[in-house]
């Protein structure tokens, strides 16, 4: 049988060259994998949050008062486009727990749904326990997170301090929210569930303890479908105002779910600007690799073509060939691309605090990524063999004639090398289209190497400027509510307090005709030491007299430059409308910014001069008398420590970027190892016979080696340089996709990227050259001298 | 005159393993050579004449045997010695010529002369082969007849004591074959290396100063020649 002879050789031409087909199938597999990974999670999260929200009740709309009566939810209800609203007490709290040297915050939230069977909005999950009971005055419900920190458990009891005042609690139940995915204490810019956590309680003892009887301080709407968000927020601020409203928010501008935005928007540049590079890198090395490996084969072909075989048996038995390659790379891809995908969308689950995982798969990419494969694998296959089988069977069964070689014109009798040295030059100038297209494999391979590694620097950076240019103050005290100028007094007093400078964060609308963003300006000291706000250069800016600073991000979002001026309407105090100059931009990285030296605030906002907190520098000695002595003053607010917050910034990047940066980087490791090795094998199959004579002469085996490895090495070593420049141009996209309105992400890469990259392809090339040379030495040296080039 | 005995062999013998197929090439072949002899190897194909040549150039090892080489046992030493053997006193030519093709002329014979002890310049390898005007050349420009006798410089630039030829002529019409024979006969008086040259051709023999007949593994006939004929004088 015709057909099942051909598929024997398929079957013992797989086997003979199992590790070129292995390495081959494995750069196939890790483009497919980054694709399958990358969108997998990212269809996981998105699909995991969006089935939370829904099932929880998660609101559309969030505002927050002083103090409203209930009454006027009613009115809220009515709103068009209003499907449901919930008055909360939302107030912070501190927690007295015995083993918490520093003090914290617990977020306390009065229970949603209350005396509204099956309603409520932001519907808790109970991980254990049961809620509490509306009527049970010491029941509550604790955020996971925090539980886990302190091993609380349903039944542990323990003091929270609330508006002043001890309140004894007993933990019913352990739970999750939707509207605290990324549990973020006021004035921090990490989460940290050892400091701060969610309590929610029933209503009664929160309107007791803050003097809420029939009031809420928050309210939160879900809104009908196709309701138009600005004209609800528009009614609901118009409702709120009188109230002490400082202006309603969608969910865009809610905390955890901005964030948690930002972070998925961040996934989700790496799923579309890496991937695709590597899709695209292991199919042209793929497609390279297959046509030169076919050439190889010219003498079967003609063989198979003299024994009466068709062109079209020939073509598919090697179609055949390179499509069990590819499949098998697909195959790999898609395990290792779901089974990595799941993996990383449970770390992302576990770090936000899900309650459940979905896990999504998109069809459309497995069929996309496997099509984009099988077709660079057979396109670079269909190529090779349609040349060979041109040929007439007596030309093809004979080996290629011998290249003519001609001496480079301008070069002389060329550099004074060695012949052999020579020769490798020779080979390399002889086929530039071929040296190219190896050098262009390595390239690539670099490149995605170093594009894996573009994070680590501007991380640094970040860190940098952020933790020791910016902000150089030990710890932040945010007062509960705005305070006399004479709290800086007090806050001086406390012990351990080496220096305490003044802020004032007012939040405000900046516009710019139709632009518009909410945040906080921040009011300085003109000169400030601790906290300080950087131009792009990195120097500390003096606040101006008046004038408004903002940051790089903010200034782009609203089409502002220096000289400009930006309406600013005060969302808080005499809640006035002003015109502000710019005077500067500044860099920031997290969140947006606005500055301006603390007195121009005060006059802007026409309510004398207010503080909202201190920064403080401390002596380290004596920080656990300052801990006691704040947590002895609970009407001092909430503390954030600069070490804690860096410490939890740290560790956060290595849980998420950095492991979708080793995936990446491992990744690009395989198709690296796969590249080079292809080329050295292929290298040696096509220089066999000249390396075996160079024995025979008397050459010896490491002389033999160092001729096929000068030529590697040669393609290497030139191929850094622009591996380099490409991956730092990848590296600059990814940055870019990465930047949203809560990061701003600063591209910097330092040598080590470069070094890093080089050295993992050199240690694959010196791997492959280690595997290689196994075969060198096995080179048969009789049979070169009995067959005709 | 008698001159140094170069190369012997004692009961050589080579047998071949693929799987439990046994295939005997050589079968005790006792043999030696003088310093400066012309020698002509002729036989059937598969009569063991290649493996003979192969063994004593420290490309193959016997299974069983002696032989030595001056003072030194070949069957000795290792694969590393056998590669300091043949460098240092080898000289070969193959059939295919097995030329470098990325190097001219001059510069396959400076591959070797690079390596050797006490090698000759290329260039007057190339001359005594009477190529010294081809010697900017690459092979792809050389006819078949001389790139074979590039390929006699490259072996005998090293001076070796032994130069081997496989069927030097196995590949090139009878004109050109004789023009080689021409070129190995005057390298073989002027460098004094003992010369082994196989091939089918037995009128190659006369040529000779002794030829030796190779039948099934063993030497079958082995003869002087009164006069050594110039290869131009013997009839194809």
């Amino acid at each position: 049988m015709v057909i099942s002879a051909l598929h024997r050789k398929l079957g013992r031409d797989l086997r003979r060259l199992w590790a070129q087909a292995l390495a081959i199938a494995l750069v196939l597999a890790s483009g497919v994998a980054t694709l399958v990974l990358g969108q997998g999670a990212v269809a996981s999260l998105s699909d995991t949050r969006a089935q939370y929200y829904a099932q929880n009740r998660f609101a559309d709309v969030f505002a927050e008062v002083t103090r409203a009566p209930r009454a006027i939810l009613g009115e809220i209800e009515a709103i068009e486009g209003v499907l449901a609203a919930e008055a909360r007490i939302v107030r912070l709290g501190r927690p007295d727990l015995p083993e918490m040297a520093e003090p914290g915050a617990l977020l306390v939230v009065s229970l949603p749904g209350e005396g509204r069977p099956g309603g409520g909005l932001n519907l808790l999950h109970l991980r254990q326990g049961r809620l509490p009971d509306p009527l049970a005055e010491h029941e509550v419900a604790i955020s996971a997170d925090f539980a886990a920190a302190h091993r609380l458990r349903p039944g542990t009891s323990f003091d929270v301090v609330l508006n002043g005042r001890r309140h004894a609690v007993t933990v019913t139940g352990i739970a999750l929210s939707p509207e605290f995915i990324y549990a973020l204490a006021p004035g921090e810019m990490m989460p940290d569930p050892a400091r701060f956590g969610i309590l929610w309680m029933p209503r009664a003892p929160l309107e007791a303890a803050f003097d809420m009887k029939g009031a809420f301080s928050s309210v939160a709407v879900r809104l009908a479908p196709g309701a138009a968000q600005t004209r609800v927020i528009a009614a609901l601020d118009r409702i709120l105002a009188p109230y002490g409203g400082t202006g309603a928010t969608g969910r865009e501008d809610q905390t955890s779910h901005a964030f948690l935005d930002a972070e998925l928007q961040q996934l989700r540049a790496m799923v579309q600007v890496l991937p695709p590079i590597f899709l695209l890198v292991a199919a042209m090395l793929v497609h390279t690799v297959l046509s030169r490996l076919i050439a190889l084969e010219r003498e079967q072909i003609g063989l198979l073509k003299a024994l009466g075989y068709g062109r079209r048996e020939i073509a598919a038995h090697y179609l055949g060939f390179v499509a069990v390659i590819a499949l098998i790379g697909i195959a790999l891809g898609f395990a290792a691309g779901a089974w990595l995908g799941a993996g990383l969308a449970r770390l992302y689950a576990q770090f936000f605090s899900f309650p459940f995982l979905v896990f999504s798969r998109d069809p459309q990419v497995y069929a996309l990524a496997g099509l984009i494969t099988l077709a660079a694998a057979l396109g670079g296959a269909v190529k090779a063999v349609r040349s060979v089988i041109a040929l007439p069977p007596a030309v093809a069964m004979a080996p290629p004639a011998p290249p003519v070689y001609r001496r480079l014109s301008g070069w002389g009798a060329g550099p004074p090398l060695r012949q052999s040295s020579r020769m490798v030059w020779r080979h390399l100038a002889h086929w530039p289209g071929r040296t190219a297209g190896s050098c262009l494999g390595v390239v690539m391979a670099v490149a995605i190497l170093v594009a894996a590694f573009w994070s680590e620097g501007s991380i640094a950076a970040m860190i940098s400027a952020t933790f020791q240019r910016a902000e150089r103050q030990d710890a932040q005290l945010s007062f509960v509510a705005d305070a006399a100028p004479a709290a800086l007094h007090a806050a001086r007093a406390l012990p351990g307090v080496l220096v305490a400078e003044p802020f004032r964060a007012a939040p405000v609308r900046i516009s710019n005709g139709p632009r518009a963003k909410r945040l906080a300006i921040t009011g300085r000291p003109a000169t400030a030491q601790l906290s300080r706000v950087l131009a792009p250069d990195l120097r500390p800016m003096p606040m101006p007299e008046d004038g408004l600073i903002l940051s790089e991000a903010l200034a782009e979002a609203l089409a502002l430059r220096p000289g400009d001026l930006a309406t600013v309407d005060f969302l808080d105090g005499r809640r006035l409308t002003r015109q502000i100059r710019v005077s500067g931009i500044s860099l920031g990285y997290v969140g947006l910014g606005a500055a301006m030296e603390i007195g121009a605030l005060d006059r802007a906002m026409g309510d004398g001069p207010r503080l909202s907190g201190v920064d403080l520098a401390l002596d380290p000695a004596q920080m656990p008398a300052f801990f006691t002595a704040v947590k002895a003053t609970p009407e001092l607010g909430a503390l954030s420590l600069k070490a804690r917050t860096l410490t939890r910034f740290r560790a956060t990047l290595a849980q998420n970027i950095t492991v979708m940066t080793s995936v990446f980087a491992t990744l690009a490791g395989i198709i690296a190892v796969g590249v080079v090795y292809n080329f050295a094998r292929i290298a040696l199959s096509e220089q066999g016979r000249e390396l075996a004579s160079l024995r025979v002469l008397g050459f010896t085996r490491a002389e033999v080696a160092g001729v096929l490895f000068a030529e590697l090495a040669v393609v290497v070593a030139c191929a850094q340089p622009l591996g380099w420049l490409i991956g730092h141009g990848i590296g600059r996209a990814m940055a870019a996709a990465f930047s949203s309105d809560l990061y701003r992400v600063p591209f910097v890469m330092g040598r080590e990227v470069y070094a890093t990259a080089s050295l993992i392809v050199c240690g694959a090339a010196f791997l492959s050259a280690l595997a290689i040379r196994g075969r060198l030495n096995r080179l048969d040296l009789i049979g070169v001298l009995k067959t005709r080039e | 005159m008698q001159t140094e005995e170069v190369i012997r062999t004692a009961g050589l013998s080579k047998i071949y393993r693929s799987g439990p197929v046994e295939v005997q090439a050589l079968r005790g072949v006792d043999f030696s050579a003088r310093s400066g002899e012309f020698i002509v190897i002729l036989g059937p194909s598969g009569s063991g004449k290649s493996t003979f040549l192969n063994i004593l150039g420290g490309l193959d090892s016997p299974s069983s045997g002696q032989i030595r080489f001056r003072d030194h046992d070949l069957t000795a030493l290792d694969e590393a010695g056998l590669t300091r053997y043949r460098r240092d006193h080898v000289g070969f030519v193959f059939q295919f010529y097995n030329l470098m093709p990325s190097l001219t002329a001059l510069e396959n014979v400076a591959l070797v002369t690079e390596i050797a002890r006490a090698p000759m310049p290329p260039a007057e390898a190339l001359e005594l082969v009477g190529l010294g005007p081809r010697r900017d050349h690459f092979p792809a420009q050389l006819s078949g007849g001389e790139q074979q006798r590039v390929a006699i410089a490259r072996a005998i630039a090293k001076r070796p004591d032994l130069l081997l030829c496989d069927e030097p002529t196995g590949a090139l019409d009878s004109t050109t074959g004789v023009l080689v024979l021409e070129a190995l006969s005057a390298v073989n008086r002027a460098t004094g290396a003992t010369t082994l040259v196989i091939t089918h051709n037995a009128a190659i023999r006369e040529i000779a100063d002794r030829f030796v007949r190779f039948a099934d593994g063993r030497i079958v006939e082995e003869q002087a020649n009164a006069q050594r004929k110039r290869p131009s004088e013997v009839s194809w």
